[in-house]
């Protein structure tokens, strides 16, 4: 007969055995599992290619464009595109394509190292202006709507500000347009000294050192320790669960590096001191930037936990833009987007897409 | 408790503990088979031990240190300049192209507009158009 306190031990080391078991299976199913990632979840055609960039149009089910309003999606080029189209079931370009849309989506690729040349100059007067021209082309449509996220809706407001005639509706989401708002990657850089990139002598930044900058927003999520105890913690949950775990972790995780040069100019023109887009003094190579241009519908959405693009520097359009709707929601930089709550956000957007669409 | 539950007496401790090792060697195998049968297993292995679920590629670390000499790197930045001035060539040369197709389609639009309002406003003269033309083929014709 054995003594019933080391029964219970037995009994209770029994039991963390199988559950660490368990999860090295569920870690394992995981791991192993086809899953959708590195790519948008959406079928879609390429229907234009420069240097790095493609811009994608997205399909139906039979391959076929739709024939609604074109949107085009603006993500942030220092992140890779598919956040906007993450899973099946989970995709905010997906679901505007459902509202009959027809949905592009630029994807502007991993720069070279000869890319680090690039400035705001080349994406928004070239990448972006050309891929608005190709979208226009297409569709037949002089004006087409743009939704830009996080950086991309920098570029997006720069160029609707230079080519308004081109754009019917423009959406903003998480674009920091205060540079001097407390938080963000701009304004933890400023107050640590950081020299920022040079522009006359750019590097190629690289993405360990991009995801580094993000990290350092979320204090302990940069740490070896604090990552594998939180991945460990998580095989508790299905694996269908830890699938779309693993699909987030692939967007999150996989960061491109970024063109010194472009990085030194946002820096320079829109970071904390500086803050040339509310001073009404910035500009795209030799062109000035005038809001007051933008006079087609704005929508600009807020994330209220949002650590990269702080709330208040987002709603702050309202100063620049007046007539643009500011909204905030719940929830941090990527969850709005992406989350399992982004629900919201999409039926928002398309209710304001389809707003007055004859 | 049902007769057949009752009737099967429940595992032992050791009974369970035994279980349990021959449950964690079918673990460790299905580990072992991944790694031989899978390529891309051991990186995802890495990436798990770095606490990321990263599929298809490995977890960013930093790039090594370069060991390009002065001259090499001042040979490298100009070829990268040179490549970088390429892709803007190559932008101006889509925005060109544009223009061109942005040009042909007004211009298939203005022609596509004009057929039918000429055809009503300008209808009784339409057939003392054709011979014009028809004169005019000619002459191209001879020459």
């Amino acid at each position: 007969m054995t003594d019933p306190g080391v029964e219970r031990e037995l009994e209770a080391m029994l039991a963390r055995s199988e559950q660490t078991r368990a999860r090295l299976d569920r870690l394992h199913d995981v791991l192993t599992a086809g899953g959708h990632y590195g790519t948008g979840a959406t079928p879609a055609t390429v229907v234009y290619q420069e240097n790095k960039l493609r811009l994608l149009r997205l399909v139906d089910e039979s391959g076929q464009p739709r024939t609604g309003p074109p949107v085009l999606f603006v993500p942030a080029p220092v992140s890779r595109y598919f956040i906007v189209d993450l899973l099946p079931d989970r995709s905010f370009a997906g679901h505007v394509a459902s509202a009959g849309f027809d949905v592009f989506i630029i994807d502007f690729g991993t720069p070279g190292d000869e890319d680090r040349f690039a400035d705001l100059e080349y994406y928004v007067e070239g990448l972006l202006r050309r891929s608005v021209r190709k979208v226009s082309a297409i569709t037949g449509q002089a004006s087409i709507n743009i939704v830009g996220y996080c950086l991309g809706g920098t570029l997006s407001l720069l160029y609707t500000a230079l080519y308004p005639s081109t754009v019917s509706r423009l959406v903003l989401l998480t674009t920091m347009i205060d540079g001097d708002t407390r938080g963000g990657i701009a304004w933890v850089a400023h107050q640590m000294g950081l020299a920022g990139e040079s522009f006359e002598d750019p590097r190629l930044v690289p993405a360990v050192e991009i995801k580094s900058w993000f990290e350092m927003l979320a204090p302990g999520s940069n740490s070896l320790i604090g990552r594998v105890n939180d991945l460990w913690e998580r095989l508790d949950e299905p694996v269908d669960r830890l699938r779309d775990v693993r699909t987030m972790a692939t967007w999150v995780d996989d960061v491109v590096p970024a063109p010194g040069r472009l990085l030194a100019e946002l820096y320079q023109q829109f970071g904390p001191g500086r803050n040339r887009l509310m001073a009404g003094t910035a500009t795209v190579g030799a062109r000035s930037i005038d809001c007051a241009a933008v006079t087609m519908p704005v929508l600009s959405v807020s994330a209220a936990k949002d650590l990269i693009a702080p709330a208040d520097g987002v709603d702050a359009i309202r100063s620049l833009v007046p007539h643009a709707e500011v909204m905030r929601l719940p929830g941090g930089h990527v969850g709005i987007v992406a989350g399992r709550t982004a629900l919201a956000l999409w039926q928002r957007t398309v209710e304001f897409l389809m707003r007055n669409v004859t | 408790m049902s007769e057949s539950d009752a009737s099967k007496p429940e595992p032992t401790l050791v009974e369970r503990w035994l279980q349990d090792q021959q449950q964690w060697q079918r673990t460790l195998f299905t580990y072992l088979d991944s790694m031989m049968k899978n390529d891309e297993f051991l990186m995802h292995m890495g990436n798990a031990m770095r606490g990321s679920l990263l599929a298809g590629k490995p977890y960013p670390t930093a790039p090594p240190p370069a060991a390009a000499s002065a001259d090499d790197a001042a040979t490298a930045d100009r070829l990268d300049k040179v490549l970088f001035a390429l892709h803007q060539l190559q932008g101006q040369m889509q925005d060109v192209l544009m223009a061109l197709d942005e040009l042909r389609a007004s211009a298939t639009t203005k022609t596509i507009r004009l057929k039918p309002d000429s055809a009503k406003i300008k209808k009784p003269r339409a057939s003392r158009a054709t011979p014009r033309r028809r004169r005019t083929n000619k002459g191209r014709t001879r020459s």
